[in-house]
């Protein structure tokens, strides 16, 4: 007896994902460019916790600005969470669902709202940091 | 040899044999059901469904209007105590598939929504904006997932019914990927495996819809049923014969000629665009012949207008008319007309089944497209077939189901003759045979324009003879067709052989059936014989299998219980 | 006028001679401005070569059946017209990431596996009986879930999912929308019962959002949309246990 689901059939040519694939269309080399940049954002982290830890050892071993190159990668790397956290709050506005006065709200209010929020959010943060740090 | 048994075995998976399988199951919950298909579900031709399904869901409508419009409508070769019933039980289905989640289109109440429709006195076409059918198909194969006493065999195509002593006790089966051959028995079998329209070249019809279970169950002695009855859409695109759903002219779309004129006037004065498909293609053809249609590259065509209902409803109500104009002929619908001519659609004939979808071989039914149960006499009402594939496919699955519980179970000995015999001939008379030279594609396209020419719109006796006489050469160069593919993996070009010869059995019923109908009735117009009679054709036909080309005919009168034959004029 | 001809390469495998797929090029008439890449296919196997298997069926994009990669892109060949590649030759190869049955025919049962382990179909607390008529439902009720119902199966989505290609234990987009479907139903009560199959670690999480699905699929579904809006929904369950709809 057979079933298609019961048994499948001999010999089929299993699909085999080329090492290349991500070469193979704009869309997913982009993606892949996208998932990279996390790579860097993790290192500049990483190093954000090594100044932390040098910042508890007293301000003698404390020298934040490093070099030039650092300056530049900081940079750079600024850029990247720029790109990720646009990315990711213009998603926003497909997966969040609200309604207001029984309307459902257009996903591009909700994108906008999200961006303000952010620009709010980091104006706060920098008048505090600035504030703290006079 | 190892086979699988069941209680009741459906071939075909869509709409009908769907709700069957479901039915069967609700109706006794300890049987076990097979669903056999040639194609996994929700590919089945259900799926090009449009327009909407046809029930009493109004209180202002009633059972009796129902009735009364569809008999009407089959030019009163329906049998009235089925449609009868069948108006009774629609409603009930159309909630039932709403209660499995199927996406109907609503009123502002929240209730289901109605449309009008061709041939229906009053607004009573349920639908899902226009894919119902692809809607429908797609809950009742959804649904049919959860429960577990349903076993599919996907992509198996059934080569001949295993009949013993006068019982149909299941199937032989060529299981498409692996090229094996299994008997699939069951203590009941329900054909449903819907229509015959790639018989003729222009066809709104999917590629598999080739008649199987038609050619399955004749050539087990069943008669098929008023086979000369083909229903020709008015509105088909040129070129590929893609459905424009009547719900076009049910939202108050315009059918005009090249003058611009609504001509239906002249034909349907009182129903105008909302006649009956039979009469609309008939008008036309008939406009064509005087030259008031448009010459286009794919042949005449005429204008089916909505422009004035405006993008709103357009896109509410035909979004998927929209997209389809977008995508095949290069048009919004909103600002251009849409070619469109008659196009062949559906089959009213079938296999001779009962109310509830029993054959005259025990432990054999029919449902849905495939079937006769005589609801659609010789013009079906558009939006009737889908309230048909759930009607009589519930009540195909039920009457199974019933039987089964007291069958006698199938035993192995006969059925392993059986299946060997049938291998044995396939292997034969097509794998193995290395000395053909006629290809399966031109002996199909020979068959479909002959078809178109002689089994169209209208009919002559000059026509079907010649059609008739031209189907026995095909069958005899079909002898030495040649198969170029020798593997025994998703062989399609086997499918297609199977499938052919099953189309030549059919198309030689439609022919010789209508060559025999001496009147005009519904959709079989003869032009040598342009009156109805009742005295003589208010009658079935019936076509059963013989050893040559030609069937032997017989008649049966038709059921009538309220509604006399009058003169149907709309 | 010299007719005009187009040049296919249509993708050949046969496990019963072939060790894997190669290309095989049919020279044919381009004769009707109308052909799509499936009147091509039907053009060879009827006339050229009648071995060339494909799967096909309705032809005009609601069955399903015809998807293939067209050069390179996952296409319904029955809406892939000719003339927007000619004078260039096309490439018709089975669907990406899928095992290989024969030439362009794939093996799609894995789906349909998944499409039934998200229990795509109505779930209730209590069902009402047929005699109480039909569920109330606004417009804008259906509206919440229609383009998920538009799903016609094709598998184009999961052809242009590189997350799928490597992990064939991914949900993947066509399922995930269509729980979607049946979660945002106002007839259903199932979301409970489906969050577990969908939060799995194979479920929706596997997605990082390369969002190909919604650019490839031929109906208008938005599948991406739908994996994101299902990772909002299983995290709220996670924060709010009894916060959510069920």
């Amino acid at each position: 007896m057979s079933t298609s689901e019961a048994n499948a059939t001999p010999r089929e040519y299993p699909w085999r994902m080329p090492a290349n694939w991500w070469t193979r269309s704009r869309h997913y080399f982009w993606y892949i460019v996208r998932e990279f940049t996390a790579v860097p954002l993790a290192l500049w982290l990483l190093w954000l916790l090594v100044e932390i830890k040098r910042a508890g050892d007293g301000p003698a071993r404390y020298s934040p600005h490093g070099s030039a190159p650092f300056v530049i990668f900081s940079v750079v790397v600024l850029l990247f969470s720029l790109y990720h956290s646009f990315t990711f709050l213009s998603l926003a506005g497909s997966i969040l669902h609200f309604k207001l006065l029984d309307r459902p709200v257009s996903a591009s209010v909700i994108v906008m709202s999200q961006f303000a929020a952010w620009a709010v959010a980091s104006g706060v943060i920098g008048f505090f940091l600035v504030w703290l740090g006079r | 040899m190892d086979f699988e048994s069941y209680d009741v075995l459906v071939v075909g998976g869509g709409l009908a044999g769907l709700r069957a399988a479901i039915a069967a199951v609700e109706a006794n919950p300890r049987v076990k059901v097979g669903l056999v298909s040639k194609v996994y579900p929700m590919r089945s031709h259900t799926v090009s469904a449009e327009g909407g399904a046809a029930a009493v869901m109004r209180p202002e409508d009633s059972y009796q209007t129902h009735a009364f419009d569809t008999i009407k409508g089959s030019d009163y070769l329906a049998d009235q105590d089925v449609v009868e019933a069948f108006v009774r039980e629609a409603p009930l289905e159309i909630i039932q598939m709403e209660h499995w989640g199927c996406p109907w289109s609503r009123d502002p109440d929240g209730k289901i929504s109605v449309r009008p429709f061709g041939g229906m006195t009053t607004w009573r076409t349920c639908f899902a904006a226009d894919k119902s059918g692809f809607h429908m198909l797609h809950t009742v194969f959804q649904t049919s997932l959860k429960y577990p006493q349903i076993t599919r065999h996907d992509e198996a195509f059934v080569t001949k019914l295993l009949i013993e002593d006068s019982r149909c006790v299941g199937v032989v089966a060529l299981d498409i990927r692996t090229g094996r051959f299994d008997a699939i028995t069951a203590k009941t079998t329900i054909l449903a495996t819907g229509g015959l329209g790639r018989v003729y070249a222009f066809s709104t019809n999917g590629n598999i819809c080739t008649g199987d279970g038609m050619a399955l169950a004749y050539r087990a002695g069943v008669g098929l049923k008023d086979m000369e009855m083909v229903q020709f859409h008015p509105t088909g695109l040129p070129f590929t014969g893609i459905l424009i759903t009547e719900a076009v002219r049910g939202e108050g779309g315009y059918l005009l000629n090249n003058g611009g004129e609504r001509f239906l006037k002249r034909y349907v004065p009182n129903k105008m665009e909302l006649g009956p498909r039979d009469i609309i293609s008939r008008a036309m053809i008939t406009e064509f012949e005087e030259g008031r249609g448009f010459e286009g590259p794919h042949g005449k065509y005429m204008h089916l207008d909505v422009r004035h209902l405006g993008e709103a409803v357009i896109d509410r109500k035909l979004p998927f008319m929209r997209e389809l104009g977008r995508e095949f002929v290069g048009i919004d619908i909103v600002k251009d007309p849409i070619p469109v001519r008659p196009v062949q659609h559906y089959m009213m004939g079938g296999v001779d089944a009962d109310i509830s979808g029993e054959t005259p071989i025990l432990g054999l039914y029919a449902a849905g497209e495939c079937a006769n149960v005589g609801l659609n006499g010789g013009n079906r009402l558009g939006s009737n077939s889908l309230s048909e594939c759930l009607v009589f496919g519930a009540a195909a699955g039920r009457a199974a189901a019933h039987y089964a519980s007291s069958a006698k179970p199938v035993t192995a000995n006969p059925v392993d003759a059986m299946l060997w015999d049938e291998a044995h001939r396939v292997e034969t008379e097509y794998l193995e045979k290395k000395s053909g030279n006629e290809r399966i594609a031109v002996i199909r396209e020979e068959m479909q324009k002959e078809m178109d020419d002689g089994a169209g719109v209208f009919r002559t006796r000059e026509g079907l003879s010649k059609l008739v006489r031209n189907l026995g050469g095909l069958r005899e160069r079909f002898e030495k067709v040649k198969i170029e593919d020798s593997s025994r993996t998703f062989n399609t070009e086997i499918l297609a052989a199977l499938e052919l010869d099953f189309m030549l059995e059919v198309s030689s019923a439609v022919a010789f059936s209508a060559l025999a109908r001496e009147e005009s009735r519904g959709a079989h117009a003869r032009r040598d014989f342009p009156e109805r009679d009742d005295a003589k054709f208010l009658k079935h036909t019936l076509a059963f299998h013989t050893k040559t080309l030609a069937p032997r005919l017989e008649y049966r009168d038709v059921t009538i219980t309220n509604f006399k034959p009058q003169a149907r004029t709309y | 006028m010299p007719e005009k001809r187009i040049s296919i390469h249509a993708t050949r495998y046969d496990p019963e001679h072939d060790k894997e797929p190669r290309l095989q090029t049919y020279d044919i008439p381009f004769s009707d401005e109308s052909m799509v890449v499936l009147d091509a296919l039907n053009y060879i196997k009827s006339h050229v070569d009648g071995s060339l298997s494909y799967r096909w069926s309705c032809r005009m994009g609601i069955c399903g059946s015809c998807g293939m990669m067209v050069n390179g892109t996952p296409k319904l060949t029955c809406s892939a017209f000719l003339r927007d590649y000619w004078p260039r030759a096309v490439v018709v190869q089975p669907l990406n990431n899928f095992p290989l049955i024969r030439d362009l025919v794939i093996d799609m049962d894995d789906f349909m596996h998944k499409l039934k382990s998200i229990k795509p179909w109505i779930i209730r607390k209590q069902e009402i009986p047929l005699g109480a008529g039909e569920h109330r439902q606004t417009s804008d009720q259906i509206d919440e879930f229609r383009q998920f119902s538009e799903c016609i199966n094709c598998m184009l989505c999961y052809a242009a999912c590189p997350v799928y290609g490597l992990n064939n234990e991914f949900l993947g987009p066509a399922a995930t929308a269509l729980a979607r479907r049946y979660n945002l139903d106002s007839r259903d009560e199932g979301l409970k019962q489906r969050l577990p199959v969908l939060a799995e670690s194979e479920g929706v999480w596997e997605c990082s959002f390369v969002g190909e699905c919604s650019v490839v699929c031929p109906k208008g579904v938005d599948p991406a949309k739908a994996i994101q809006q299902t990772k909002l929904d299983t995290t709220m369950r996670f924060v709010l246990p009894y916060g959510n709809r069920e």
